[in-house]
């Protein structure tokens, strides 16, 4: 479902241009599990944010289901990362002026469903990541673990092909953190594809598979 | 895989988006409501944001009030003059002045020419023949300066002046050179008198007793002068008893108060007037005119046009208020762009286009704006009642100013909240996730 060819990316520095991805070739199939694993610093963020259409690479080829990312427009990247993708961040990144269920309701706004539709879908997906009592709770009414929950609710509402999560257990101590890698695979059990950012082991081990990274380059484990 | 069912993750493609509806008026209608709500959780600061708009509204609605009352209080005043009112002056035009009653001092005009032109001019409803001045008007102890008139009957329908008390002086008067007259209401009230303890009375001017027959109605005080300051006598009294010139072309003038026979003839007797004025003065060119002629469309226009001036001045003056509000706007939006930029990127990354964004901003912008545009409106709206009542203007409230207001706020809220709204869109989505 996603195919990474020879990606690079480099950031100018001044006069530097400054490699943060090196020749990175990655395949993930639907319904994988895959974790990516590295030192702080190494590109797991950058590479993420490739995968996820929020960046472009410097070089090389991305097939989102065959389809080459690096040739569309801003307008249809956006639109793969509304109806596509789901993202899970380590500082959770919700709206706080927001409450939970409209931050779950935000990518069904934008993607056009009626306010009806959006509500009712938003209480089921917020009630299967067990927080059917907090819809109207703002974000600084809720603990670092249900928040991060309400993130991934807002992920899966708009049905992802799939969900990336950046550190979502960085900002959560290691009790809650687990109970969010619970969630995950329980998701991926029920079939949704998942890549994982993290520089833990302990975690990353939860997954499927493990890439791992240093420097910007897809090394061995 | 995947043996338990989800409804969240195993949705129908058909029940699955894969494309944008398009934008509805519900959307337009919630983004406004967005826009207000981040709108009320700044309240203090929206407010004084708002405030320059207000500030500008209210103003550009106010003095477009005062000045349209200010210009129709005038035109009324004109109108008290009396209606088809063409005013034939002695003495050369000054050229310089459009506005100015100034014809010169020489009185070129005799009481015949006034004669001529009730006889002759086809147009000419009634002619007034009118010769002035300056003078004490005493009574027991008491006196006043005032402006002693010598006219005729005719003075009545031309100037459309009737007596409140009493009755005007009448032609076998006028022929007999009786030492009778008529007083303005501020003479009356400066000799001590009331309108009826006034009639039978004996006044002195320039020594000569007259008898008071009559007090005029109440006219007012137009720009040009206080038309109740005045004293009426027969003409002919005038100039035989106060002036004590006669000419030997027959009593001087200073003037002749004409009216036409309908308000589409005022151009015919205009022409009329002028054209047997240059026969009896020979005056035909290229000798220059001895006499000033002048309607009341010309002074209404001629005071217009420096209303006009005037409403503009200060609407402009208040615009530029309005402009400064603006600039407060942009410069309010701009702040509020940098302190939400993480939300700019949380948005984007979710599915927020660039254009979602813009219209977020740009419509937060235009609530701002247009709100206080309406606060303007009707801070504005009461400022002109007040002056309305203060001055007993009946002008209302200039509606098309209030209009053109709302429509500027309008107009503002979007220029001065593109620049902001647009660098808002095209924010690096990645650059605003990672800021803080
Ligand atoms: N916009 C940028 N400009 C310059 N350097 C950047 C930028 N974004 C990230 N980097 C650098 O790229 C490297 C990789 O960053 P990142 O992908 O966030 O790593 P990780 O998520 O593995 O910690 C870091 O050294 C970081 O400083
Ligand atoms: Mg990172």
């Amino acid at each position: 479902m996603i195919q990474l060819v020879g990606i690079n990316k480099t950031y100018a520095m001044g006069e530097m241009l400054l490699p943060i991805l090196r020749d990175i070739d990655l395949t993930i199939i639907r319904g994988e599990y895959t974790a990516i694993m590295g030192a702080s610093g190494s590109g797991k963020s950058s590479l993420m944010n490739i995968i996820g259409c929020l960046e472009r690479p410097s070089s090389g080829k991305y097939y989102f289901d065959a389809r080459d990312i690096t040739t569309l427009n801003d307008n249809q990247l956006t639109d793969i990362r509304n109806f596509r993708i789901g993202f899970v961040f380590q500082q959770f990144n919700l709206l706080s002026r927001l409450t939970a269920i409209e931050n779950v309701m935000l990518p069904m706004v934008y993607a056009g469903y009626s306010r009806l539709e959006r509500r009712q879908r938003a209480e089921a997906v917020l009630v299967q990541v067990g927080l059917g009592d907090r819809l109207v709770n703002r974000p600084n009414q809720l603990s670092g673990g249900q928040q991060q929950r309400v993130a991934i609710a807002r992920a899966l509402v708009n049905q992802p092909d799939v969900l990336l999560a950046d550190e979502p257990t960085g900002a959560l101590d290691s009790h809650t953190g687990a109970a969010v890698m619970d969630q995950l695979n329980e998701l991926h059990d029920r079939g949704l594809t998942i890549v994982l950012v993290t520089h833990d082991a302990q975690v990353a081990g939860r997954a499927e598979r493990i890439v791992s990274l240093h420097d910007g380059r897809i090394v061995a484990p | 895989m995947a043996p338990v069912t989800s409804p969240i993750l195993h949705a129908s493609p058909q029940q699955r988006r894969r494309t944008r509806a398009a934008l509805t008026w519900a959307d337009l209608l919630e983004t406004i409501g967005l826009a207000w709500s981040s709108l009320v959780s700044n309240r203090l600061r929206s407010a004084l944001t708002m405030l320059g708009v207000i500030i500008g509204i209210g103003a550009v609605i106010t003095m477009v009030t005062i000045g349209r009352g200010a210009q129709s209080q005038t035109e009324q005043q004109l109108k008290s003059l009396g209606s088809n009112l063409i005013f034939v002056q002695s003495g050369v035009a000054a050229t310089n002045s459009p506005a100015s009653q100034g014809a010169g001092s020489a009185t070129t005009l005799v009481w015949d020419d006034a004669k001529a032109i009730a006889h002759a001019a086809s147009s000419v409803a009634h002619v007034a023949p009118v010769l002035n001045l300056r003078s004490q008007v005493v009574l027991g102890e008491l006196n006043t300066s005032t402006m002693v008139v010598g006219t005729t009957p005719e003075y009545q329908p031309v100037r459309d002046f009737l007596p409140l008390t009493g009755r005007f002086f009448n032609q076998a008067e006028l022929d007999r050179a009786d030492r009778v007259a008529l007083l303005g209401q501020t003479v009356v009230d400066s000799l001590g008198l009331t309108p009826s303890s006034a009639l039978e009375r004996t006044i002195r001017i320039r020594g000569e007793a007259f008898t008071v027959i009559g007090t005029l109605e109440f006219k007012g005080v137009n720009s040009f002068r206080d038309q109740d300051d005045q004293v009426l006598v027969p003409l002919t009294t005038m100039a035989s008893r106060i002036v004590g010139v006669n000419a030997i072309s027959g009593i001087s003038l200073d003037s002749i108060s004409v009216s036409a026979t309908r308000s589409s003839e005022m151009e015919a007797a205009q022409y009329q007037i002028t054209n047997l004025l240059r026969l009896r003065h020979k005056t035909m060119f290229p000798r220059q005119d001895d006499f000033v002629i002048r309607n009341q469309a010309d002074l209404v226009s001629a005071s217009n046009s420096v209303a006009n001036i005037f409403t503009s001045l200060l609407g402009g003056s208040a615009a530029i208020s309005l402009i400064v509000g603006g600039i407060g706007i942009m410069n309010i939006m701009l702040v509020s762009v940098s302190e939400r930029t993480r939300e700019i990127g949380i948005r984007r990354a979710i599915g927020a286009r660039s254009s979602d964004i813009l219209r977020q901003f740009l419509i937060e912008a235009v609530v701002l704006s247009l709100f206080g545009g309406v606060l303007g409106t009707g801070l504005g709206v009461v400022a002109s009642l007040i002056i309305n009542a203060i001055f007993g203007w009946r002008a209302g409230v200039a509606v098309d100013a209030v209009v053109l207001s709302l429509g500027f706020a309008l107009a503002i809220g979007v220029f001065f909240g593109a620049y902001p709204a647009n660098k808002a869109a095209h924010l690096d989505p990645i650059a605003a996730l990672r800021s803080d």
